[in-house]
């Protein structure tokens, strides 16, 4: 199977920022958890759901769903509802979720539990990253250090796939079945885990919630369309991974490096930008949406190569993440990953287009439409570069025409 | 009320059935699996729900939309 072009890692610098990640000296201790941000917030459901309404909160895992939706949902069910905290980010090149595991646990538990709290939950499902052991034993730390009588921390280790994370493979896990997706007939906040109304959301989205909960609605932060901060997992060129928490409205190009460089947004189903888009863009779901782009799960990669060969190596990556159980997905992305590996040969791009339109929309999953956007945003991002390797050519790389005819020749 | 077939990817297998049921609405992929065109008119409401009850991995399904 095809490896990540893009190892994980969990140990990124984690800069100083100004919500969630402000005085991380102090270490990610309960203790000292509760003495920079007080005890665990109580607050009924109402002012709950007004709480995250008012700030427009937004889940953080990749799909930027509006958090309150899916609270009022949950609680709208006529069961007691399941709180569930994902950590099993499966974007490879993504460490803000570790990050936060590493410094913010309590934080994140706090958004969680007090949630839970205020829904009548008994239990909060607490999903880790198989392939992340840092992650996870952080968390476990910060897990045994908590007591609750009211609310149970119940604990899952995810399978290291790309895809374990997804929603209904997270379900799939809590009910002791295979940690694969499978098809959604319900939204998971109305029927979820034993068919509860169940609240799913990533890390990132309870670390929000429990920092919203301490300190109030975050002023002088952001824009007033989308008010705070987010994470970004920063990977440039010649620089370790770095975690930042940026407000909104930020310039993405002040954390963009000098050089040109091709920059993916959002993840491994993220969107491909050129430098010149790049420095245009500005941090926020909905001006990235109006560009084209998506946020995602907050990765801005910034390579010295070509997108080319990057989205080649990703794709057949992405292709072998698939849990295979899909038609369109077991056999249209391996399809996908070789007219991909073929333009290089003048395949031409109309195989590819093909197989993108073919694939999108029919798995279980948001993995072929995930790994379809990348597809389709290389295609319009970079024609040209896409047309040169055609041509057997890459303007990164030495002339491949030239090393084809020697290997003819030779 | 408009109506749609779905079809639940991991356990659809490819076996076509829906297709020779009703090629009006569903047209098979270039591996076997269906590819669902459109809503389901009334006139084919009967066709759409016997493609749903025929299917050999019951991996279909008639939704409201």
């Amino acid at each position: 199977m095809n490896t990540s072009p893009i190892e994980v890692r969990e140990d990124p610098d984690v800069h100083e920022g100004p919500a969630l990640l402000a005085g991380l000296a102090s270490g990610p201790s309960l203790a000292a958890h509760r003495t920079q941000f007080g005890d665990l917030p109580r607050l009924a459901l109402d002012d709950l759901v007004e709480a995250v309404d008012d700030v427009g909160l937004r889940g953080r895992g990749g799909a930027a769903f509006p958090f309150a939706i899916k609270l009022r949902t949950a609680a709208e069910g006529s069961r007691r509802p399941v709180v569930v905290v994902n950590l099993s980010e499966g974007e490879p090149a993504s460490s803000k979720d570790s990050a936060l595991a590493r410094t913010r646990p309590h934080l994140v538990l706090d958004g969680a539990v007090a949630t839970a709290r205020a829904l009548r939950a008994r239990q909060v499902h607490v999903v880790l990253p198989g392939d992340r052991p840092l992650t996870t034993a952080a968390m476990e730390t910060a897990m045994d250090e908590r007591r609750d009588r009211r609310v149970r921390l119940v604990r899952h280790v995810a399978s290291p796939r790309f895809v374990a994370g997804q929603a209904r493979a997270v379900l799939e896990l809590m009910a002791g079945r295979p940690n694969l997706p499978v098809t959604a007939w319900t939204p998971e906040a109305v029927a979820g885990h034993r068919a509860r109304p169940t609240l799913l959301s990533n890390a990132e989205t309870w670390a929000h919630v429990g920092h919203l909960l301490h300190t109030g609605p975050p002023t002088g932060l952001g824009t007033d369309d989308e008010p705070g901060t987010t994470l970004l997992t920063l990977r440039l060129p010649g620089a370790r991974v770095a975690v930042r928490e940026v407000e909104y409205g930020t310039p993405l190009r002040s954390v963009l490096p000098q050089e040109d460089a091709a920059v993916l947004v959002g993840g491994f189903h993220g969107t491909w930008t050129t430098p010149e888009t790049a420095r245009r863009l500005t941090v926020s779901v909905a001006g990235m949406r109006e560009a084209g782009c998506a946020l995602g799960a907050g990765l801005v990669l910034a390579v010295d190569d070509c997108p080319v060969v990057w989205t080649q190596r990703i794709v057949a990556y992405l292709a072998g993440q698939s849990a295979r159980r899909c038609g369109p997905c077991l056999n249209g992305l391996p399809a996908l990953a070789s007219a991909l590996a073929a333009l290089d040969d003048g395949g031409g791009t109309a195989r590819v287009e093909q197989l993108s339109a073919m694939v999108v929309g029919r798995g279980a999953c948001a993995h072929p439409d995930g790994t379809v956007r990348l597809v389709r945003s290389l295609l319009a991002a970079y024609p040209h570069e896409v047309d040169r390797h055609g041509a057997g050519y890459c303007s990164w790389t030495k002339p491949r025409a030239v090393r084809r005819l020697r290997s003819v020749a030779s | 009320m408009n109506r749609r077939l779905r079809v639940d990817w991991p356990a659809c297998k490819a076996r076509g059935l829906c297709h020779e049921l009703l090629p009006e609405v569903l047209e098979l992929d270039e591996w076997g699996y269906p590819v669902v065109h459109g809503e389901v008119t009334d006139e084919l409401l009967g066709l759409a729900r016997e493609a749903v009850r025929m299917c050999p991995r019951l991996a279909l399904r008639l939704v409201e939309t």
